[in-house]
C-alpha cells in the first residue's frame, strides 16, 4: 500500500550534465509525473529516484532511465521522479522535457 | 518553460499551477516559497499509497504589479483534484500571513507611498476542498485561511481567481466566497457541492451532471457575473486576469469593501433578499434568473464571445 | 435426362406475411400508424417462435423504444427469437435472452454488452452464431440470415411509412431492403410523424407500421473527441504519423478510427502538417462520420470529400453547409449509410489508421479480452488488404512495392498493398502491456468455445505499427522472423520488446524497417498540445463559425 522508493545509478559513455543549478518539469498528476534535476558531482554518474504507487515495475524504471540515460549522455545529474502511474510513453517524453528545460538559457523557451 | 510574454498570451484554463503564478505578476518577480527542491511533500500521502508532489498541490510565492508585492497561492487541479492538505494548506495560510506582515512594515517604511505599495493577495482557486487523506489538516487550515483573511481585511486586498479545469469546490467554495474580490473566466466555475454529488443525493431529475452545459450556466463565470457573485468577468488568457490584478492592486480599500459580497449586516440583508427572490419565484434553470434581470434572450448568453456577452449582457442591479 | 419438379407452393412467405398483417391490422390506428401503447400487442401479433429478428441500432442510433417493447411480449406467445442484429448495446438486447424471448445471436459488435454475452454463453442462456463485421453481416442478411421482421428506427415518417432517416440513416436501408423483398414485416419507430417528409429515404410500400415512440430515439455522440483531452503523447504518435506514414506514402483517401490518436492528428494537420507542406498531398478524402475534431482541417482546405457510416450529433448544420464535402440530399441535409460507407472503407481507401489493445508477435491484433465478447464492427472490412482491388493509386503501390514478401507471394506480377496502422503504446493506461506473446483472444475463444480466435486485425494483412519506440514497417520484412524482431524493436519494455535483440534492432533501422522519432527527424520537445489547431471543443465551434453545435456533454460554458 504504501509508496515505492526506488533508487538507482546510471553511467553513460560520455557524460555531461545540465546547464541549469536545478529545474522542475511537470505535475504528478494521474498518469503523469514530475521530475527534479539536480547538477551534482557525483564522478560522472547519475543518480535516480523514483518514488512510485505502481507496484511490479522496477526493473522497467531502472532499464527506462537508464536507456534515457545512456542515449542522452546524462552524468552528475541527480533526477528524482514523482510518479502517478504515467506510461512509458509519458516517462519517455517528460525526461526528455526535463533535460531540454535544464539546458535552456533562463527565460528562452526550452 | 515558457518565457513571460509567452506566458501572458496563454490559456489560464490549460497553465499548470506554477505558470498562472508566473504570470499573475510581473516579468522575472516571481519568487517561490518552498518551491519543489525543497521538497515539502505531503508525510500522510506516502503512508497510503498516494503519489506525492514535491510542492504537494499548491505553488505559493510572492512577485511584483508595480510597487506592489503579490502575494500568490495558486492551486493545482492534476495533482490529487487540487485538494487542501496539512502542507499546501499551510503554505497558503503563511502566504496570507507573510502579506500581513509585509503590510505593516511597508506602511512603517513608506507611510507616504502606502497605497503604491501596498500588498495584494490572488489566490487561483483549482480545488474540490479538503483532501480526504488528511481530512482533519485540511480542514484546519480552511479555518486559519478564513481567520487570515478577516485579519487582512481593511490591509491588504484578497482576489481570487478562478479560471481552472477543477474550479472552486467544497470548502474552497465558501473560501472563496469571502475574498474581497472576485475575478473569473467563463470557464471558471465556483459552487460548494460538485455537480455529482448533487446528481447522486438528489437524482439526475433535479441536476444532471453529465449536461455540461447545464453545469456551466449554474456555476460558471457568466452566471456568476450576472448574479454580482464574481466582480470581474475576463477572457481565458493569463494577461487579462494580470491585468485586473494590476487594475485592483490601484484601487482605494473602500472601493474593494464595496466589492465584497458578505461581511456586513448590509451584505446579509442583500443575500437574504436573493433567497427570497429564489424562494417566490423557484427559477428551474440559471436562465430564468438572467431574464428576470432583463436578459431578453437568456439562452443565447452562454453562446457569446466574453466580450460579446460583456456588451450586452444585463446583470442584478446592487443596493 | 429426366427432370423432378418439386411440388410445393412458391409463395408461403408472402401468406404468411399476409396472415400476420392481418392479426396485426386491429392495431393499426390510421395508414399504417399504431400507437405507442399498442406496440407490444402489434409484436406479438406479427412475430412467431423461431423468426430471425433484426433490432436496429449500430454504435449510433438506437430503434431503443421497439427493444424496450420486444422485451415485453409474453414469453409463451414469443420464445426462441433469433437475433440478426449489428450492434448489442442496450440492456434491452440482452433482457430479451435472459427472459428467453430469443435464443440464438448472430451480431458484429457488443460494446457495453460484451461480459454479458460471455455470461449468458456460459450460462446457456444464449447460443452465439457468429461474430460478423458489418459488411459480412449485411451480406448474410441476403444469403441465410434474412431478417422475418425488421426494428428499425427512423428520424420522421408520414401516415404512408415513408421514412427519412436523413443524417442518421446509418443501417436502415440494407436491413428494411433485406427484409422486405423476402416478404418480411418492416415495423419502424420514428420521432415524428409528420404531413411532409424533408425527402423519403425509404419508400412507404417497403415498411409495414410506424409508431412514434414517446421519447426521440437514443442516439450516442460516440466520434466526438474533446480536443482538451489530448495528450502530449498523441500528439507525438500523431507527428510520428504524419511524417513517418502520411507523407512517406502520400496517402490521400483514407478511414481514421474513433479515438484520441486519430484526433490528434486530424487537429496536427492545419499545424504540422501544413509547416511539411503536405496540404493536397494527403488526407483529402476521407471514409468516416462527420468528427468534430476534423473540423479545422477542412475549414483550411485539406479535405475533398467524406462519406460517413453515420451522423454525429451537433455536426448536423455544419455538414448541410459543407455540401461540397460531405454526401448531402436534395433537401440539404447528409445522408449517411454505413453499408456503402464499408464498402468504401474495405475497397476504394488507401489506408486504415487505428487502435487497439494488444499486438502479438506476429502482428496479429485485438481488443479482446478473455471476459467480454465484443467483436469489431467494422474495422477487420477497413484493417485489411482489399484482395479483390483492382484499382491503383501512388500509396497503394509505393506500399506493394516495398512488400518484402513479393516475390513468395505476388510472383512476377505487380501489386499494391493497402495501408493498414496501428497506432500502440508499449504500455497503457494502468501500464496493460500493448505487446503480448499470446493475444487475450485465445483465452476469449477457450472460455466462449469460439471456432476462431477473435483477431480484429490480421498480422498478415498489418503494414505499419506506431509505437513512442518508433514506427515499424512491416510489409518490408522478408520472413515471419523479420516481422517477428521488428515488432520487438519497437515494443520497448513490454514481455514482447524484452526479447528484441538489440544487434537485429540496430539492423533494422539501418534498412529502414524501424525509424525512431529521432529517425524521422521529429524534435520530442515539440510534441506537445500547443501543436494542435484546436486546443478545446470551444475553439472547434470557432472554426465552424458557429455551425457546429456541441451536445451539453461536451460544453464547458
Amino acid at each position: 500500500m504504501a509508496l515505492t522508493t526506488l533508487e538507482f545509478e546510471f553511467k553513460a559513455d560520455a557524460p555531461k550534465s545540465i546547464a541549469k543549478e536545478w529545474s522542475h518539469l511537470g505535475v504528478t498528476g494521474s498518469g503523469d509525473l514530475e521530475v527534479l534535476m539536480e547538477r551534482k558531482d557525483l564522478g560522472g554518474k547519475t543518480k535516480a529516484k523514483v518514488v512510485t504507487p505502481v507496484v511490479g515495475f522496477d526493473a522497467i524504471w531502472e532499464k527506462m532511465i537508464n536507456k534515457f540515460v545512456v542515449e542522452n549522455n546524462v552524468g552528475d545529474v541527480s533526477i528524482e521522479i514523482n510518479d502517478d502511474n504515467a506510461t512509458p510513453i509519458v516517462v519517455y517524453m517528460r525526461l526528455r522535457q526535463a533535460l531540454a528545460e535544464a539546458n535552456a538559457k533562463e527565460g528562452e523557451q526550452a | 518553460m515558457k518565457n513571460w510574454k509567452e506566458l501572458e498570451a496563454s490559456s489560464f484554463l490549460d497553465a499548470n499551477a506554477r505558470e498562472r503564478a508566473l504570470g499573475m505578476v510581473e516579468a522575472g518577480t516571481f519568487t517561490e516559497f518552498l518551491n519543489p527542491r525543497d521538497r515539502f511533500v505531503s508525510p500522510h500521502l506516502p503512508v497510503l499509497g498516494t503519489a506525492v508532489e514535491f510542492d504537494d498541490g499548491t505553488v505559493t510565492g510572492v512577485g511584483l504589479i508595480g510597487k506592489h508585492p503579490v502575494f500568490i497561492v495558486s492551486m493545482e487541479g492534476k495533482f490529487i483534484g487540487g485538494s487542501i492538505g496539512e502542507v499546501n494548506g499551510g503554505k497558503m495560510v503563511n502566504t496570507l500571513r507573510l502579506a500581513e506582515k509585509a503590510a505593516v512594515q511597508i506602511k512603517a517604511a513608506h507611510p507616504d507611498e502606502y497605497d503604491a505599495r501596498r500588498p495584494l493577495v490572488a489566490i487561483s482557486f483549482e480545488t474540490g476542498g479538503v483532501r480526504l487523506h488528511e481530512a482533519n489538516a485540511g480542514l484546519l487550515a480552511h479555518a486559519e485561511v478564513m481567520d487570515a483573511f478577516q485579519d487582512c481585511r481593511h490591509k491588504v486586498p484578497i482576489v481570487a481567481v478562478v479560471g481552472s479545469k477543477v474550479g472552486c469546490f467544497g470548502g474552497m467554495g465558501f473560501v472563496a466566497a469571502a475574498t474581497d474580490v472576485i475575478v473569473m473566466s467563463e470557464e471558471g466555475r465556483i459552487g460548494l457541492t460538485g455537480p455529482e454529488v448533487i446528481e447522486q443525493e438528489m437524482g439526475k431529475e433535479e441536476f444532471d451532471a453529465s449536461n455540461k452545459a447545464l453545469v456551466y450556466r449554474t456555476t460558471g463565470g457568466k452566471q456568476k457575473y450576472i448574479m454580482q457573485d464574481c466582480n470581474y468577468l475576463v477572457e481565458d488568457k493569463i494577461s487579462d486576469f494580470y491585468d485586473v490584478l494590476a487594475k485592483v492592486a490601484d484601487l482605494s480599500m473602500q472601493q474593494i469593501e464595496e466589492m465584497r459580497r458578505i461581511g456586513s449586516l448590509k451584505l446579509v440583508q442583500e443575500q437574504m433578499d436573493l433567497v427570497k427572490l429564489v424562494g417566490e419565484m423557484q427559477p428551474k434553470d440559471s436562465m430564468d434568473l438572467w431574464k428576470y434581470y432583463g436578459n431578453e434572450s437568456p439562452e443565447a448568453l452562454p453562446e457569446m464571445s466574453t466580450a460579446e456577452f460583456l456588451k450586452v449582457v444585463k446583470r442584478r442591479v446592487r443596493k | 435426362m429426366e427432370f423432378k419438379g418439386v411440388k410445393r407452393e412458391w409463395n408461403t412467405l408472402k401468406k404468411d406475411a399476409d396472415a400476420r398483417l392481418k392479426d396485426a391490422a386491429p392495431y393499426v390506428k390510421e395508414g399504417k400508424i399504431v400507437d405507442a401503447k399498442d406496440t407490444v400487442a402489434l409484436l406479438e401479433a406479427v412475430i412467431k417462435p423461431g423468426d430471425k429478428v433484426n433490432i436496429e441500432g449500430n454504435n449510433q442510433k438506437q430503434a431503443d423504444f421497439l427493444a424496450k417493447c420486444l422485451c415485453q411480449v409474453d414469453v409463451k406467445k414469443i420464445h426462441d427469437l433469433h437475433m440478426v442484429q449489428s450492434v448489442l448495446t442496450l440492456p434491452e438486447h440482452l433482457d430479451v435472452f435472459e427472459k428467453g424471448i430469443a435464443k440464438k445471436l448472430d451480431m458484429s459488435f457488443s460494446g457495453p454488452q460484451a461480459k454479458r454475452i460471455a455470461e449468458f454463453l456460459q450460462e446457456g442462456k444464449l447460443e452465439l452464431g457468429a461474430i460478423h463485421t458489418y459488411l459480412e453481416l449485411y451480406g448474410r442478411y441476403f444469403v441465410d440470415l434474412t431478417p422475418r421482421v425488421a426494428l428499425v428506427v427512423a428520424t420522421k415518417a408520414d401516415r404512408n411509412g415513408n421514412l427519412y432517416t436523413g443524417f442518421s440513416t446509418e443501417d436502415t436501408p440494407v436491413i428494411v431492403e433485406a427484409t422486405k423483398f423476402r416478404q418480411g414485416i418492416v415495423i419502424a419507430q420514428v420521432n415524428e410523424i409528420v404531413d411532409e417528409l424533408p425527402r423519403v429515404d425509404i419508400p412507404g410500400d417497403w415498411v409495414d407500421f410506424v409508431i412514434e415512440s414517446p421519447k426521440p430515439f437514443y442516439i450516442e455522440p460516440l466520434f466526438t473527441r474533446d480536443p482538451a483531452l489530448i495528450t502530449d503523447a498523441q500528439v507525438l504518435k500523431g507527428m510520428m504519423a504524419i511524417k513517418g506514414i502520411y507523407a512517406e506514402y502520400g496517402v490521400k483517401s483514407l478511414n481514421h478510427g474513433i479515438g484520441f490518436d486519430t484526433a490528434a492528428i486530424e487537429l496536427l494537420l492545419p499545424t504540422y502538417g501544413e509547416e511539411l507542406g503536405l496540404k493536397g498531398k494527403i488526407c483529402t478524402n476521407f471514409i468516416l462520420n462527420p468528427h468534430p475534431t476534423l473540423i479545422p482541417a477542412i475549414e483550411s482546405g485539406w479535405v475533398e470529400s467524406i462519406h460517413s457510416f453515420g451522423g454525429e450529433l451537433g455536426m448536423e448544420d455544419y455538414v448541410a453547409a459543407r455540401s461540397d464535402i460531405f454526401f448531402v440530399g436534395p433537401d440539404g441535409s447528409m445522408r449517411s449509410n454505413r453499408a456503402f460507407s464499408q464498402t468504401a472503407g474495405h475497397y476504394a481507401i488507401d489506408m486504415f489508421i487505428g487502435g487497439t489493445l494488444q499486438i502479438d508477435p506476429y502482428g496479429n491484433s485485438s481488443t479482446a479480452t478473455a471476459t467480454r465478447v465484443a467483436g469489431f464492427g467494422g474495422a477487420p472490412n477497413m484493417g485489411c488488404d482489399a484482395k479483390g482491388r483492382r484499382h491503383s493509386s501512388d500509396a497503394w503501390l509505393k506500399v506493394g512495392d516495398e512488400y518484402g514478401m513479393k516475390e513468395e507471394m505476388y510472383g512476377n506480377v505487380r501489386r499494391g498493398k493497402r495501408l493498414v496502422v496501428q497506432l500502440a503504446e508499449t504500455f497503457r493506461e494502468k501500464l496493460a502491456p500493448g505487446f503480448v506473446e499470446e493475444l487475450d483472444a485465445f483465452a476469449l475463444a477457450k472460455n466462449a468455445k469460439l471456432p476462431i480466435e477473435p483477431v480484429m486485425i490480421y498480422g498478415d494483412d498489418l503494414t505499419h505499427i506506431i509505437t513512442e519506440e518508433g514506427i515499424a514497417y512491416l510489409h518490408k520484412c522478408r520472413s515471419m522472423e523479420e516481422r517477428t524482431a521488428a515488432i520487438r524493436g519497437i515494443a520497448g519494455f513490454t514481455e514482447v520488446g524484452m526479447k528484441a535483440d538489440p544487434k537485429m534492432t540496430k539492423h533494422l533501422r539501418e534498412t529502414g524497417v524501424i525509424k525512431t522519432a529521432t529517425d524521422l527527424g521529429i524534435d520530442i520537445n515539440r510534441a506537445n498540445r500547443s501543436m494542435l489547431a484546436a486546443k478545446n471543443v470551444h475553439d472547434l465551434v470557432e472554426w465552424s463559425g458557429g455551425l457546429y453545435n456541441p451536445p451539453a456533454k461536451f460544453r464547458n460554458w
